[in-house]
Parts: structure tokens; sequence; C-alpha cells
């Protein structure tokens, strides 16, 4: 019989096939949700998807782009609001 | 006609140097642009650009420090590459313990070991004359 705790959906099922040739079942904890853009909620490229523990290992340039706003905003937001920016410093 | 002559502030607004200032300083063909100024001296597209208002008086293919004194006139900074100070790694030097040397000391134990048994035998052999007397 599962443990309680591997019953409640919190993690999830990965099915290893053990030497014998039997199949087990191994419980590892479910990744975060992808990050996405904060406006037009699109997901996030170059930011990974992984548990806090990984992330904290990680360098600061593997976890977001190199740019303004990088890992909060996707690039044709981030344009766009940089746009308006320079045209209301000019008025 | 591009807005973008020489002379024509802008904002970069893709990439690393995003939402800094710049000048064109040389117009190529194709819609791409040499820009200097807050941003790195770059080759860029002209969609990656978006005008200011303002047009400084710069030469054609002004140099970087041309462009500087027109910024720092206008309160601006400028980007400066900063060259890459090549630190050594600090070596570790192993520290060597100094250890007492065995033999010195057995030949010492050895020694005094002698030197007791002499004072015995001494001491025995005193007895033996007090004896004798």
């Amino acid at each position: 019989m599962p443990a309680g705790k591997h019953k409640s959906g919190h993690y999830r099922k990965i099915f290893v096939r053990t030497p014998g040739g039997r199949v087990t079942v191994h419980y590892r904890e479910r990744k975060p949700q992808r990050a996405i853009c904060s406006t037009c909620l699109k997901p996030l490229l170059g930011v990974p998807r992984e548990r806090p523990a990984q992330m904290r290992n990680m360098p600061k340039t593997a976890k977001r782009p190199e740019r303004p706003y990088g890992g909060v905003l996707c690039s044709a937001c981030m344009r766009s609001f940089l746009r308006e920016k320079a045209r209301r410093e000019g008025q | 006609m591009s807005l973008f002559t020489v002379g024509r502030m802008c904002v970069k607004i893709a990439g690393r140097d995003a939402g800094r200032k710049a000048v064109v300083v040389e117009e190529y063909e194709n819609g791409f642009v040499l820009i200097d100024g807050a941003t790195r001296r770059k080759k860029v597209n002209m969609k990656h650009l978006e005008p200011l208002d303002q047009i400084l008086e710069i030469k054609t293919k002004a140099s970087h420090d041309e462009v500087r004194k027109v910024f720092e006139k206008l309160g601006l900074k400028v980007w400066d590459s900063k060259a890459k100070k090549v630190s050594l790694r600090p070596k570790k030097q192993k520290v060597k313990k100094e250890r007492p040397a065995k033999e010195e000391k057995k030949k010492q134990g050895k020694k005094e070991e002698k030197a007791e048994e002499a004072q015995e035998r001494e001491s025995v052999e005193i007895v033996e004359e007090k004896k004798e007397n």
C-alpha cells in the first residue's frame, strides 16, 4: 500500500523497471508552473522550470534573459513598454 | 528618408542595452545604423531603436571620445568598456608541519636509559664499597 502522502497528488509517479524485471513506482516532487509574462501571460523563454533548490544552485545568468525586465516581461512587452516610456519623455 | 540620420538621439529597445540612450554615428544600407553613447558602440537594426526628438551635432563616424564630450555636456553617461582584470588565483600553499625527528628521540631515550643504568651501577658499587669498609 502506498503511504498516505503518496496518494495526495502532491508527488508525481515515475515507473521504473528494476534490474529484476519488476516495474516499481517511484515518487518525485512536482515541478513548479512555468514562468509567464506579467502582462500578456505568455510563457517566458529562457527561464528554467526547476525546484527552488535546483534554482538556487544555478548561476544568475542561467535563470533569466540578460536584459531589463528579463524573467518578468516577455521581449515584445518589454519593447512596447520602453517605446511608450521614451515617447512619454519626449513630450 | 528614415528618422535615423547622423546625430539623432534614440533609445535602444531590444536586448541587453535596452532602455539606454544612444546617438546615431553612421548610417549603413538595409536599415542598419552604428550607434554609440550609453550603449555599447554597435551596428544595430533600426527596428531596435526608438527615435527621440533631440538631434546632436556630431560628425559622421565620430569616435567614442567625441561622443563622450557631447554626452557629458548633456549630463548623460557613456558606456565604458571595463578592461578585464585578470587576477591570479591564490595558490594553495602547503603548510609543512614540523615533525620532531623520531631517531633523535630514540637516541635521547637510549642515552637516558644508559645514564640511569650507570647511576644504578654507581650506587651499587658505592653500597658494595661501604660493605667492604
